[in-house]
């Protein structure tokens, strides 16, 4: 295994983009040592590359540092026992039948879903659980 | 209601209104999207805990309710949940894989049962092994909704000391002024197109049923037939061809004969009387429950008057105000294979008391995966409760502590028993029509 090809062998789907990683002391750090590290399964993997796992939801990369607020307070109402299972099940459909059933959800959950709906449809991966095309 | 004119007598049959209430089970806006079973058990879980919680302050009024992840050890408590029954002899897919195929000694067929059987409470929070004589593996299935009262013993384990099932749902009061004899006839299993069916036995049947039988006094009997239920596996499509090969054109009359036949008799019987027809295991209708009504094209003849119902599996009507809920006997032989009780009667009976018709299904029954219902669910008790395709005819009548009365009957498979079920609607009494070719 050359090292020299490496950078060839592993695609990288992503150099640079606009996402700012606002913990940079450790992430930088982590960057610097991934670098000089000589052994293992990364040899030679440039430290930017992205593994196909993260990779969903047509193609965004799922960062953690790349979804706001809105996505955080989806994400809390999917996590949430009280409401059922998530998976296989549209958040939208799962916040009515949560209503349905008298759990009275968040309402700013629906609200934030039903303001999706009329914005683009880049955005319908936000209708899908957390764990849409993981599991 | 006959004309007593000498020589000239026309008896009419006893009508009774009807109203199909099988709503709930046809499959029409529901897709397939991905979904898993975790949906169905989790409103499975919601209803049931809701109802029993109305239940336990009377039950304990003094012990809090618990999560099974708010245990703590030593403390007394009530926990609600989801029994799951760990069976060392339970079929797995998984079983092919493991490299110790030997060490699963041949099982019996309808049975799976095995003394090392134990239960385990789950809801949405976590899981816990349930220990302690008060619960009997052997009486309980997966699916069923309990609490338990008892604490957490220092193994992890929670010791029960007591438990509550639901118990009999409230029943509607059943009309009590109907002064007349009206009777409804069941009838299941009478698998035409296999060797056991015998034509001559069956054509008896239809000849009572739509007094073409006996003289007045047996015409005047059949006269107050209001209802024919067929509880399912009425034809029998051979197995071989479910296996997705193209039907060769001379077996193609294997296929249909047994279809035409069943018309033939069908159509004698509703142009005398309604009849309401369920699928079975062994009818072409889709194998997991709900079973969606046997489509009209199988049925020429017969769909073509309006008292012919093809009915969902299971079933559930109403006739004179008197509730009835059935199936063709799928749930309560799969109970059968991982429970025990003393009869198929009792068996029944902890349907009832779960509030739940096939409390085994999604785990051990196919079943369609529900994501905002679980229709199997008992709200109201039925008047009437039937199961088709047993042994034997059992019957009892089953008093609930809420004044609650049902009439559970069990209805053996025809083509080998001969035997068909009356039940008289004005006092839920039944007794057993039994029909033989043999002289």
């Amino acid at each position: 295994m050359s090292s020299g090809d490496i950078k060839g062998f592993y695609r990288q789907k992503k150099k640079n983009s606009g996402v700012t990683k606002p913990s940079s002391s450790s992430s930088s750090s982590k960057k610097s040592k991934s670098k000089h590290y000589t052994g293992g399964a990364s040899v030679g993997a440039p430290s930017a590359a992205q593994t196909p796992a993260l990779v969903t939801r047509g193609g965004a990369i799922d960062l953690k540092e790349e979804y706001g607020d809105e996505e955080e307070a989806l994400r809390q109402f999917d996590m949430d026992m009280k409401y059922g299972p998530c998976i296989g099940f549209g958040r939208l459909e799962r916040w009515e039948r949560a209503a349905a059933m008298g759990l009275h959800p968040p309402p700013h959950v629906r609200e934030v879903l039903v303001g999706l709906a009329s914005g683009s449809t880049a955005r319908s991966s936000k209708f899908k659980c957390l764990w849409e095309g993981l599991v | 209601m006959a004309d007593s004119e000498m020589g000239e007598a026309t008896l009419e049959r006893k009508l009774a209104v009807y109203r199909n209430l099988d709503e709930r089970f046809v499959i029409r806006e529901e897709k397939y999207k991905g979904q898993q079973f975790s949906h169905i058990y989790f409103m499975r879980l919601h209803h049931m805990r809701s109802q029993l919680q109305s239940l336990i302050p009377k039950w304990k009024p003094h012990l809090p309710v618990n999560t099974v992840l708010g245990l703590e050890e030593g403390k007394e408590c009530i926990i609600v949940g989801t029994l799951y029954k760990h069976m060392k002899l339970k079929p797995s897919i998984l079983d092919e894989y493991s490299k110790e195929r030997s060490a699963i000694p041949l099982v019996k067929p309808h049975n799976f049962m095995s003394t090392d059987d134990h239960l385990i409470l789950e809801d949405e929070s976590g899981r816990v092994k349930l220990a302690g004589p008060m619960l009997a593996p052997s009486a309980f299935v997966t699916g069923i909704v309990i609490a338990v009262h008892g604490k957490e013993t220092s193994e992890g384990d929670f010791f029960v000391e007591d438990f509550l099932e639901a118990g009999l749902a409230p029943q509607v009061d059943r009309p009590l002024d109907s002064r007349e004899d009206k009777f409804v006839a069941f009838v299941s299993g009478l698998s035409v197109g296999t060797n056991a069916f015998n034509p001559l036995q069956f054509q008896l049947l239809v000849d009572h049923v739509t007094g073409h039988l006996g003289d007045e006094n047996e015409q005047r009997i059949s006269s107050k037939i209001v209802q024919l239920v067929i509880a399912g596996n009425s034809m029998h499509i051979s197995h071989g061809f479910f296996s997705g090969q193209t039907v060769a054109p001379k077996d193609h009359a294997k296929l249909t004969e047994p279809i035409r036949e069943l018309d033939i008799f069908l159509t004698q019987l509703v142009a005398a009387l309604p009849v309401d027809i369920m699928p079975g295991c062994n009818d072409p209708a889709n194998y997991s429950l709900p079973q969606q009504p046997l489509h009209r094209c199988l049925f020429a003849g017969a769909s073509a008057y309006n008292t012919f119902v093809s009915c969902t599996n299971p079933h559930h009507f109403e006739l004179d105000n008197v509730q009835f809920v059935g199936t063709s006997g799928q749930n309560i032989d799969d109970l059968y294979k991982y429970s025990d009780a003393k009869d198929k009667i009792e068996f029944m009976e902890r349907t009832l008391r779960w509030r739940h018709l096939a409390p085994t299904a999604p785990n051990t029954l196919g079943c369609y995966p529900y994501v905002d219902k679980d229709p199997f669910l008992i709200e109201s008790c039925p008047h009437v409760y039937f199961v088709g395709n047993q042994e034997k005819y059992e019957t009892r009548l089953l008093q609930g502590p809420d004044k609650q009365l049902v009439r559970l009957i069990s209805i053996p498979r025809f083509c080998e028993t001969g035997v068909a079920v009356m039940l008289n609607l004005r006092n839920l009494e039944c007794h057993a029509l039994s029909f033989s070719t043999n002289l």
